[in-house]
């Protein structure tokens, strides 16, 4: 980091605001087991991550347990995810992902579908 | 006592402080007291709670290492809760707010729990019971840290005691304390008597090597070094119990001429009334709670306070049991809270109340294990029936939320301490107090302007006796028919009994140790305290 400045323009790439928008098809909604893969995730990016549900306008952190798992998440609830800060990109990317792929629960259990 | 050897024995003259004699291998306990009670003084910052959670965090994940399916599921969520951002900042705003740490922390966790617990679905209820655990797994470990233990059998010689270690040591093999300071009113003096451990008090400091034997006399209140050196032969270290044939029907006996009196007990240590039969006493005129709420972390955890008072309700089969809120200031600070506290300061139901948050817990414990027998709750420190009205509100609003909850509760009987002079002279503007009971260990340091934890302005409050006594006399006419009780050292010392009987008390609450002679005097008097004719 010695001599050279950091301009805006240099550290932007990497921190930005990215949002996204996905239905959730896992059968059993957003309980327990689903909701902690999905917190740790989230946790795994220094970006701020937000969730909201079903059009609502409220802003839930999406790295509190607490806050995911009370939102009551089900089958076909939309989910609107947005980031914010470093790495924000790869962390809306990383997360929906994760829903598509229905929080790896099959993989975990064993289960086809 | 035999006659001298060739080694001229120390002996030191001090205060007895707990009857009995004992020999043994002295401990001397030379650290600095702070550093052995179970939870370090830091506590109330933020960074030992942050500690133990982390504890946590790793003790659960060597167990998720070992099981898997759904049990790997819980645990994998209860770390997940334990390193949740919205609790950790619902924490932060309640500290910001005042509350200590620990209390933050719980009620940030509680607050999540009954929103659970208010789902829909099993599933996400379910969640609340591993929140639950996951908090008395963390407080468990706030409280958990070990005290340092002294060797079973031997003679604990220092400076002071706290009560956790006195409790969390193994007395079964005898042994003694000896303090250089210290009071005969101070709360490990109790605690001695109650548990017949010979105890001697303000023999001002002294060397003396550890190990080496030395023999104590409580009852006398000498200490003898180098025990051995003397040839004294060693005396059974336990006074053995009194054993009364005196038919004593669960605490129910006469008086010389057919009073009807109550005896119950006071408990200190939850775990005494294991070895005590309930048939010998009319319940427990004053359980404690200080003692079973050892610790910040203990004060945090409800079930643990629950489980507590309702093993003591279910002891007393249906017989009153008066458990004291936490009594906790002046010379009975608790463990990692280090809110200023003098004896006439901010203890009592004055910090219960400047503290809301260590009051409104133990309402909710109390509330919870009401259900199991017939309890009354005793407010400590009492000086103004506002502060009654203020602890029933936190009753009432604490007995709603468990309503919510729908956890099964019942209002108890909620009295209080007389042992601030004000209230006492002022006792019938306490409408709202539906028992009472009189402290006098407090009242004679107040009356006298002597602190109890004081040993050289003992004889002050020993002199004060005749002032507390008419003080209690005059409170007597101000009862309107309420249940009174007496539960201080005076209902525990026999020349005392005369003059409380003719002031009208008739329900005596004393240490188990002492229920024995206490009935045997009490049935040998006439109800005006005068002597059995005959006797």
């Amino acid at each position: 980091m010695s001599g050279s400045r950091l301009t805006m323009g240099e550290v932007e790439p990497l921190a930005a605001t990215c949002q996204t928008e996905i239905e959730v098809k896992h059968g059993v909604g957003l309980h327990a087991r689903p909701s902690v893969t999905f917190t740790r995730l989230a946790k795994s990016f220094p970006c701020s991550i937000e969730v909201a549900v079903n059009g609502s306008d409220i802003w839930l952190n999406g790295k509190s347990i607490i806050k995911i798992m009370g939102a009551r998440i089900r089958k076909g609830s939309i989910l609107r995810i947005r980031a914010d800060g470093i790495l924000a990109e790869e962390a809306i990317r990383a997360l929906k992902e994760l829903i598509e792929r229905n929080f790896d629960e099959d993989k975990k259990h064993g289960r086809t579908t | 006592m035999k006659t001298r050897s060739m080694a001229e024995p120390r002996k030191l003259r001090a205060t007895g402080a707990s009857p009995g004699i004992a020999t043994g291998p002295v401990y001397l306990a030379d650290r600095p007291a702070l550093v052995s009670v179970p939870v370090a003084p830091g506590t109330s910052g933020p960074g030992t709670l942050a500690e133990a959670v982390e504890t946590a965090i790793s003790a659960l994940q060597d167990l998720a290492d070992r099981v898997d399916g759904d049990s790997r599921d819980i645990i994998d969520f209860q770390i997940e809760v334990l390193r949740d951002p919205t609790i950790a900042e619902m924490t932060e705003e309640r500290v910001s707010a005042g509350e200590h740490t620990v209390f933050a922390w719980v009620a940030a966790i509680d607050t999540h729990v009954a929103e659970l617990e208010g789902a829909d679905e099993e599933e996400v209820r379910a969640r609340a019971v591993d929140i639950l655990d996951m908090k008395n797994r963390v407080l468990g470990i706030l409280s958990g840290t070990p005290v340092e233990d002294f060797p079973a059998g031997s003679i604990f010689v220092g400076k002071d005691i706290e009560p956790s270690r006195f409790l969390g040591h193994d007395w079964s093999a005898g042994g003694g304390i000896v303090l250089f300071g210290g009071s005969a009113a101070g709360h490990v003096a109790l605690l001695a008597r109650a548990k017949s451990i010979p105890m001697v008090i303000g023999c001002g400091r002294f060397d003396v090597a550890t190990d080496s034997q030395v023999r104590i006399d409580g009852d006398a209140g000498m200490v003898f070094l180098d025990a051995q050196a003397e040839g004294l032969s060693p005396v059974p270290a336990r006074v053995p119990p009194h054993t009364d044939a005196a038919a004593i029907d669960h605490g129910s006996l006469q008086t010389s001429d057919g009073v009807s009196i109550q005896l119950s007990i006071n408990v200190n240590d939850p775990l005494e009334i294991d070895g005590i039969d309930a048939a010998t006493a009319a319940g427990i005129g004053l359980m404690r709670s200080e003692f079973a709420v050892r610790s910040l972390a203990d004060a945090a955890n409800e079930d643990k306070q629950f489980h507590i008072y309702r093993r003591a309700l279910e002891w007393a089969g249906g017989k009153p049991v008066t458990i004291r809120m936490l009594d906790i200031g002046g010379d009975k600070p608790l463990a990692g809270l280090d809110d200023d506290s003098g004896a006439m300061g901010m203890r009592g139901i004055r910090l219960l109340l400047a503290r809301p948050e260590i009051a409104r817990l133990q309402a909710r414990a109390l509330l919870r294990a009401a259900l199991f027998g017939k309890l009354r709750v005793l407010l400590p420190m009492v000086t103004f029936p506002s502060e009654i009205d203020n602890m029933r509100q936190i009753f009432a609003e604490e007995a709603a939320l468990l309503l919510r909850r729908k956890i099964a509760h019942r209002l108890p009987q909620i009295g209080m301490m007389v042992e601030v002079p004000a209230a006492a002279l002022m006792l019938d503007t306490f409408e709202n107090a539906e028992f009472f009971s009189f402290g006098t260990n407090d009242l004679a340091q107040y009356l006298a302007a002597s602190a109890r934890d004081g040993s050289d302005i003992r004889a002050y409050r020993d002199k004060a006796a005749p002032a507390v006594l008419r003080l209690i006399t005059q409170a007597m006419t101000l009862t309107a028919g309420k249940p009174v009780s007496i539960c201080g050292d005076m209902a525990g010392n026999p020349s005392f009994l005369p003059a409380l009987l003719a002031a009208g008390l008739r329900h005596f609450s004393v240490a188990p140790a002492q229920r024995p002679a206490i009935g045997s005097a009490l049935v040998g008097l006439n109800a005006d305290g005068t002597r059995a004719a005959g006797d």
